[in-house]
């Protein structure tokens, strides 16, 4: 009991929220992207885009999900 | 042969007149009796010593069967307030309290604490809105002992200075809401001398029938504490119907509950109040230094035989109550905590809820309590479930507000788990698109070099 440490948490609560907003915008700018990249291809053209989709859409996911999990902590969902 | 058998016996007979005679008396006994709330709470300092100056080891406090269910709470202390150790058993109907001395005299001076709930009866047991309350105590003049007492005195300290009656054996003497008896001298083992207190109490007379507290821990920085509270008024039943204009005419409120204070950790914050219908919002908050004063006030004023329910949550920031060496964990929080003054609670379901991947639990309590089978409580972003610790207890009183310690490991790579989670989920959908962009739904087949 000595030995340990009051545990706090690896994030500190106080920045949960500006988390949350600059995750989620940079996560949203990426969803955008990646959908305008998508419609904005023409039909036809035989280019090689699946790497690059994959990437940005993996790109959105990291941000979006972290965005959303600090969103929930900082409304009070404590999971 | 015949002379060894004689002085055998003669041994044992020596031995057993040895035992008779060293034997414990209470020098002096003086007890106090505080009856002025809903609970009879009974100090009792005691002089012990050993008729032969031989070390007194092991002193035999009893409480009567019929009294054993009211005991809620007993304590024994010796001079420097450390707690003695005891062990209880059944013999003859009495509850025997074996308390132990870790350093022998032959002289032993030691306090016990007892808290009885539920001995005070109303009586008469129903009143009209703007009767009186008045409450019946019955116990023993004496100290309830095993052995031999010398000189005891008894204080009762009540509510107020109406009295209606009270049993007078002499020497006593009153003085508004005391009463003083003793000294009696010279009192046999187990003496029974019937005390009888009949007097006004108009303190609140609140049960809590059923507590459910549950502490959820989250590694993310905080511990939700929320409460599930039953309540009921347990003083004398109502008579006749209520009258709203009666009650808001008189200030005074009597033996009705208009509100109480439940005192919360410092730290807490996002406090909630609420009940199956939403938000209670007659309450108040006060930030002290220390803690935290909650005023409420149910939806209605409590009078004898009513009522009510409600939930009581907060939050509060973990490193209060959580420590951490590596992966080793350990919380140290109240088991139960206070709900309002002189409390008594029925019984009590005590719920952990621990994160997701938490192994090696030990728990440690301040007293016994039942420990039920473990749990697995789903919430956001689970997958195999938390693990929940159950105990239950009853007969609760203040003093048993006290620290449990539950011990745990947890790796900090688990806490990764939740959002790798939502960024699957939405990367799946990501994936789902870029296949569905790829299908060609059309009906009319497009030609390509169509003119």
């Amino acid at each position: 009991m000595e030995s340990m440490q009051r545990y706090v948490s690896p994030v500190n609560p106080a920045v949960f929220p500006h988390l949350a907003t600059v995750l989620l915008t940079i996560g949203t700018f990426f969803t955008a992207w990646f959908f305008v990249f998508v419609v904005s291809r023409p039909k036809n053209s035989k280019e090689r885009t699946l790497f690059k989709e994959l990437s940005i859409s993996l790109c959105a996911s990291i941000f979006l999900g972290f965005g959303v999990v600090f969103l929930m902590l900082s409304v009070g969902i404590y999971i | 042969m015949k002379t060894n058998r004689c002085s055998i016996l003669l041994i044992l007979i020596f031995y057993t007149i040895c035992l008779t005679q060293a034997k414990i008396i209470n020098k002096n006994v003086e007890r106090s009796l505080d009856i002025s709330t809903q609970l009879v709470k009974e100090l009792t300092k005691i002089t012990a010593t050993n008729s032969d100056g031989k070390p007194i080891s092991v002193y035999t406090f009893i409480v009567p069967a019929a009294d054993r269910k009211n005991l809620a709470f007993i304590a024994a202390r010796d001079e420097n307030k450390k707690e003695l150790k005891y062990t209880e058993k059944v013999v003859d109907g009495n509850h025997q309290f074996s308390i132990a001395f870790p350093k022998s005299t032959a002289t032993e001076v030691f306090t016990i604490e007892a808290v009885y709930t539920k001995k005070l009866i109303p009586h008469p047991s129903q009143i009209p809105q703007s009767g009186k309350q008045l409450v019946r105590y019955e116990g023993n003049l004496y100290l309830n002992s095993l052995y031999e007492t010398k000189s005891q005195k008894l204080s009762v300290l009540l509510s107020s200075a109406n009295i209606l009656s009270y049993t007078q054996t002499k020497p006593f003497n009153v003085a508004s809401n005391k009463i003083k008896y003793g000294p009696y001298e010279n009192i046999e083992a187990l003496s029974n001398q019937s005390l009888v207190i009949h007097y006004e109490n108009e303190r609140p007379f609140l049960t809590t029938t059923r507590l459910e507290r549950i502490i959820e821990v989250s590694h993310w920085g905080n511990i939700a504490v929320k409460e599930n509270l039953y309540m009921e008024h347990t003083g004398a039943l109502l008579k006749g119907s209520f009258s709203r204009y009666e009650f808001q005419k008189d200030a005074r409120s009597g033996h009705a509950i208009k509100s109480y204070k439940t005192i919360l950790p410092a730290s807490a914050s996002d406090v909630y109040y609420r009940d199956t219908n939403g938000n209670i919002s007659t309450s108040n908050m006060k930030v002290m230094r220390d803690f935290v004063e909650l005023e409420l006030r149910p939806r209605f004023p409590l009078f004898g035989g009513w009522k009510t329910h409600y939930t009581l949550g907060y939050n509060i920031p973990s490193f209060e109550y959580l420590f951490n060496a590596g992966d080793n964990y350990q919380l140290k929080m109240r088991l139960i905590d206070h709900i309002y003054n002189d409390m008594v609670i029925d019984e009590a379901e005590i719920k952990i809820i621990l994160p997701e991947g938490v192994s090696n639990i030990e728990i440690t309590t301040p007293y016994p309590v039942k420990r039920l089978p473990n749990e697995v409580h789903y919430t956001y972003l689970d997958t195999v479930g938390r693990p929940v610790i159950i105990m239950s207890s009853k007969n609760l009183v203040e003093n048993h507000i006290a620290n449990f310690n539950l011990k745990y490991s947890f790796s900090k790579i688990t806490l990764l788990q939740e959002p790798l989670l939502v960024v699957a989920f939405f990367f799946i959908i990501f994936i789902i698109a870029i296949i569905s962009i790829r299908l060609d739904f059309s009906i009319s087949t497009t030609h390509s070099h169509k003119d």
